[in-house]
């Protein structure tokens, strides 16, 4: 083990022995969804009323949910709000679309 | 290290107003994404981009560096070591202070570079205690790529993760930190590992935050990941496919398995091998791959079956089509 860089540094070596792959049996709940953004538990509400994250309305936040797949678009989402500014509706748009163009990808490249 | 010329990152020429600077970093942000840019580099391009803009997006900072670099083409300051040696003379910061802005911190400043760290990494390190006396610290987030094999079978993996910290004494150092993860089988692209407690350091006794893990699986040169499923290109010879055979075929994670072509199967015929993906089935696409008609067996063998198969028109479709329309 050595520092990546010619500048000094201090290394310190950890064995982790917990992780937990983010999904159905250790979901993460919405305040946890929130801070792996970097934003709060009413950004989490907004992007579900626009449809970006998939949550019973119904019931309260605290009770929601999410997995891999909404992790990854909430930070997507996120990234496409500080870049380009854009409003959840369109962030949805630009979402799906993404989704179906890496699938027509996906398949396009099994086609070979 | 190198002086980063973060106006010539975004386009811009040093006097530009905010308005100018935001306009090139939007254009670069959609040139460099992911699913938009065909070029090989992209993801190192808008890292570049991600890192001037922080820079240049924030008043305080941009106003900082553009002393700095004035100090720098003075010749005044840096205590320079010949070309890529740039050092920040010490206290270069004094009289700025950073803020952090609403979409940005420590955590988000990861994969930035070595300059930027030493330049704005402690500035950030102290603001962040200063403003959150007792907060838990920030999630982190990487990406880690691992072959299909680790994928299926699992098993621990190294990664090492650099940051700038402050010392004891509130000065910045960096520590980099090895961790032995170990990764659960079947992982699958685009899912999070998340390792508890391993984020960012809290302040004031807080908890650290959780260190994310994004899953990419290297490209395999026989399969190819969809979802949970696995699939491969299975290529067979037409009398394979017309009659029916057994074949041999590599099985993903070691050692060959029989697999069982059925007669009459067409290219395209999906074969399905039961839980041999990462967490669904090995898929087999069929292919027809033709033998060459290069010796005077092979080309009788072709006449053979041509008249045979005298009945059979290819090109039925083509006809039934050109007659409709």
């Amino acid at each position: 083990m050595s520092p990546s860089s010619s500048s000094s540094g201090r290394t310190t070596a950890v064995t982790v022995t917990h992780c937990t792959v983010v999904g159905a049996s250790d979901p993460l709940a919405a305040a946890e969804l929130a801070r792996a953004c970097g934003a709060t538990l009413e950004w989490v509400a907004e992007l579900a009323a626009s449809g970006i994250l998939d949550a019973p309305a119904a019931r309260p936040v605290q009770e929601w949910r999410f997995g891999s797949t909404e992790l990854q678009r909430a930070l997507e989402a996120r990234r496409l709000q500080r870049d380009f500014d854009v409003n959840l509706d369109a962030a949805a748009l630009i979402l799906d679309l993404q989704q179906e163009l890496r699938r027509l990808r996906a398949a396009l490249a099994l086609r070979g | 290290m190198e002086f980063k010329d973060y106006y010539s990152a975004l386009g811009v020429e040093p006097k530009a107003g905010e308005d100018e600077i935001r306009k090139a970093y939007r254009r670069l942000a959609r040139k460099y994404h992911p699913d938009v840019s065909q070029e090989a580099d992209a993801e190192a391009r808008m890292r570049e981009v991600n890192e001037a803009w922080d820079v240049l997006g924030n008043k305080e900072k941009r106003a900082a560096y553009d002393a700095l670099a004035e100090r720098v083409k003075s010749g005044a300051g840096a205590a320079s070591g010949g070309p890529g040696g740039f050092q920040p003379p010490p206290g270069w910061d004094a009289g700025f202070e950073f803020h952090r802005g609403p979409d940005g911190g420590p955590a988000d400043h990861a994969d930035f570079s070595e300059f930027f760290s030493s330049l704005f990494g402690a500035a950030e390190r102290r603001e962040a205690a200063r403003r959150n006396f007792r907060a838990r610290g920030e999630d982190h987030h990487a990406a880690i790529e691992v072959p299909l094999e680790f994928a299926l079978s699992g098993g621990e993996r190294e990664i090492q993760l650099r940051a700038m910290e402050l010392d004891s004494q509130g000065q910045p150092e960096w520590v980099t930190r090895t961790l032995r993860v170990n990764i659960p089988r079947g992982v699958r692209p685009g899912q999070y590992i998340r390792l508890a407690g391993q984020g960012l350091p809290g302040h004031g006794g807080e908890p650290a935050g959780d260190l994310y893990l994004e899953v990419r699986i290297a490209p395999h040169p026989l399969y190819r990941v969809d979802g949970r499923d696995l699939l491969m290109t299975l290529p067979v010879t037409p009398s394979e496919a017309a009659l029916g055979a057994e074949v041999e075929v590599p099985l993903p994670g070691g050692g060959t398995g029989a697999v069982r072509v059925p007669p009459n199967a067409r290219p395209g015929l999906k074969l399905r091998l039961k839980e041999r993906g990462l967490g669904g089935h090995l898929y087999l696409v069929l292919e027809l791959a033709l033998p060459p008609a290069d010796s005077d067996a092979a080309r009788a063998a072709y006449e053979q079956l041509a008249q045979a198969t005298a009945g059979f028109d290819p090109r039925r479709q083509l006809q039934a089509g050109a007659r409709a329309s």
